[in-house]
């Protein structure tokens, strides 16, 4: 059962996901998940391994076939639209992994998909943000640290001037010194008025990052709360995901 | 010694445009995870499309067309058979091996069995270390060298080669980040059609056109995938190069069945001590 909505968005809502299935195969991974996110607003999907976070994020993004439900953007319902085009409607999307092409050189990936020359102001705000991007332009993203090529994922997704990013696991095998400037970055780019649906094992980095929290059971949002009502009471984490904050 | 200088050149300038055919097999496996057994029947369509054009418009002009058909031609078969067997690699094996067939019983119901040979567009010869030499032979070198160039500037130096290289790595990503992947990947099955068939007309002239030509160039070209390690592509060029002159060298001494033995010989030995190809590792 989804607990009543704790605190209204932010701004107006970007994200609207309701009753959404999916499966692998014939597996059902999405049993009916309900969720939003407004503009400049930080929400995050916790859960064990295995609920269907990421499956979440990939349905939205139309990379696993929807069986059921609706994804509105800005309104419109893109649940018909083919997968490629959402990026040219202003969602990024940051996969598990990175999903940086190493054979590709750094501006290459950062560039990647755009169907008009790259905004030069935008470049030069990626570069003077990223300093590490601007010294390894023209090198292979494959020779990038882990840090480095989270970085350069985020810098690609904000090419698009997104309205809504997703994140899968931003700080997932990062140094813990780049950790924290990744969710600077997160954070900063929230402040713009950009929604943000973050994936997160990390209890944590979610609590501090986001505004909202949706917990997933078994394909499904099973609750939902505020970060500062958790933080005040740790049992409903502890419930949910069986650690301790 | 003159016959293994002649035999290691024609095998160097053979082994340019089996590289050129084979790049085309090779792109095709990387991007779309299929074996193309029609491949060689593609490289076979391009000698005869070849004769065809060069016998009413004259070569050169058949050197521009006939790709250009290959790629439309490529185009259609993407859409009409492959697509629909896509996700089944199995299929695939078994939808392109009928597509071999049809191939080559059309070109034998339209040209007859019987082998043809095409007047080289350049006649002469040149002495060449101390043997004379077709100038067409050279030519045929020079113009696979070009388009193996120009096909690695393509996908190094263009918009769409870079989506190309960003399909071969990861699909999905490259979806959520704008890419038409369908799209894509039905360019690049018309590419790899148009290079066999422009390695066709390249090669019509110095080989028979033969409605079973495809049948003796598609091994080499797999072996040559294989042993650049599945995928790489440059790999794939300097494999079926090193195949070619060996082939050409063996077949100084030995009939060209022991030729193509012992290139079947090195692909075990390269496969037992590198299984993923001599050059896997290196850059795609």
């Amino acid at each position: 059962m989804n607990a009543p909505l704790a605190h209204p968005v932010v701004g107006s809502t970007v994200l609207d996901v309701k009753g959404l299935q999916a499966s692998i195969g014939r597996v059902p991974v999405l049993r009916g998940v309900d969720l939003n996110v407004g503009a400049g607003e930080t929400v995050a999907l916790l859960g064990r391994n295995g609920v269907g976070k990421t499956s979440t994020l990939r349905a939205i993004l139309g990379l696993l076939q929807r069986r059921g439900g609706s994804v509105a953007f800005q309104g419109a319902d893109i649940g018909r639209l083919p997968a490629y085009k959402l990026s040219g409607l202003g969602i990024g999307y940051v996969p598990q992994g990175r999903g940086i092409f190493p054979v590709l050189t750094v501006e290459e990936n950062l560039f990647l998909g755009l169907r008009s020359a790259p905004d030069p102001e935008l470049v030069e705000d990626i570069y003077t943000r990223f300093p590490r991007l601007a010294e390894r332009r023209f090198q292979a993203a494959g020779t990038l640290s882990g840090g480095e090529q989270q970085i350069l994922a985020i810098g690609r997704c904000l090419m698009r001037k997104p309205s809504l990013i997703l994140l899968d696991e931003p700080t997932e095998g990062i140094m813990p010194k780049l950790v924290a400037e990744i969710r600077r970055e997160i954070a900063a780019i929230a402040k713009r008025g950009v929604a943000v649906l973050l994936v997160e094992q990390n209890v944590r980095t979610a609590l501090a990052l986001a505004s909202r929290i949706y917990l997933m059971e078994r394909g499904q949002v099973v609750h939902e709360a505020t970060s500062h009502d958790l933080t005040t009471d740790p049992s409903t984490i502890h419930r949910y995901l069986g650690v301790a904050l | 010694m003159d016959i293994v200088i002649a035999l290691t050149i024609n095998g160097l300038i053979w082994g340019l445009i089996v590289a050129l055919i084979a790049l085309g097999l090779s792109i095709i496996f990387g991007l779309l995870d299929i074996i193309n057994v029609a491949h060689g029947d593609f490289f076979m369509v391009g000698t005869v499309l070849g004769l065809v054009i060069a016998g009413t418009t004259g070569f050169w002009i058949a050197l521009v067309l006939v790709p250009l058909l290959g790629f439309c031609l490529g185009l259609v078969i993407e859409r009409l058979v492959i697509r629909p067997a896509i996700s089944s690699a199995s299929l695939t094996i078994v939808i392109t091996f009928g597509l071999s067939m049809i191939l080559q019983e059309a070109v034998r119901a339209t040209l007859g069995p019987q082998p043809r040979r095409m007047a080289a567009p350049v006649e002469g010869t040149i002495h060449l270390f101390g043997i004379d030499y077709d100038v067409y032979r050279l030519f045929a070198a020079l113009f696979a060298a070009l388009a193996i160039a120009g096909f690695f500037l393509f996908l190094s130096r263009t918009t769409l080669g870079t989506w190309i290289r960003a399909v071969r790595h990861d699909r999905e990503t490259a979806t959520a980040l704008g890419i038409p992947v369908t799209l894509v990947c039905a360019f690049t099955f018309a590419l790899g059609t148009a290079l066999a068939l422009l390695g066709g007309v390249i090669a019509a002239p110095i080989t028979t056109v033969d409605f079973r030509a495809g049948i003796d160039i598609l091994p080499v070209c797999f072996m040559a995938v294989v042993i650049g390690g599945l995928g790489n592509l440059k790999g794939t060029v300097a494999a079926a190069v090193l195949l070619a002159v060996m082939e050409g060298v063996v077949s100084a001494f030995a009939d060209p069945t022991m030729a193509r033995i012992s290139s079947l010989v090195v692909m075990s030995f390269v496969l037992l001590a590198r299984p993923h190809g001599l050059f896997a590792g290196a850059t795609r």
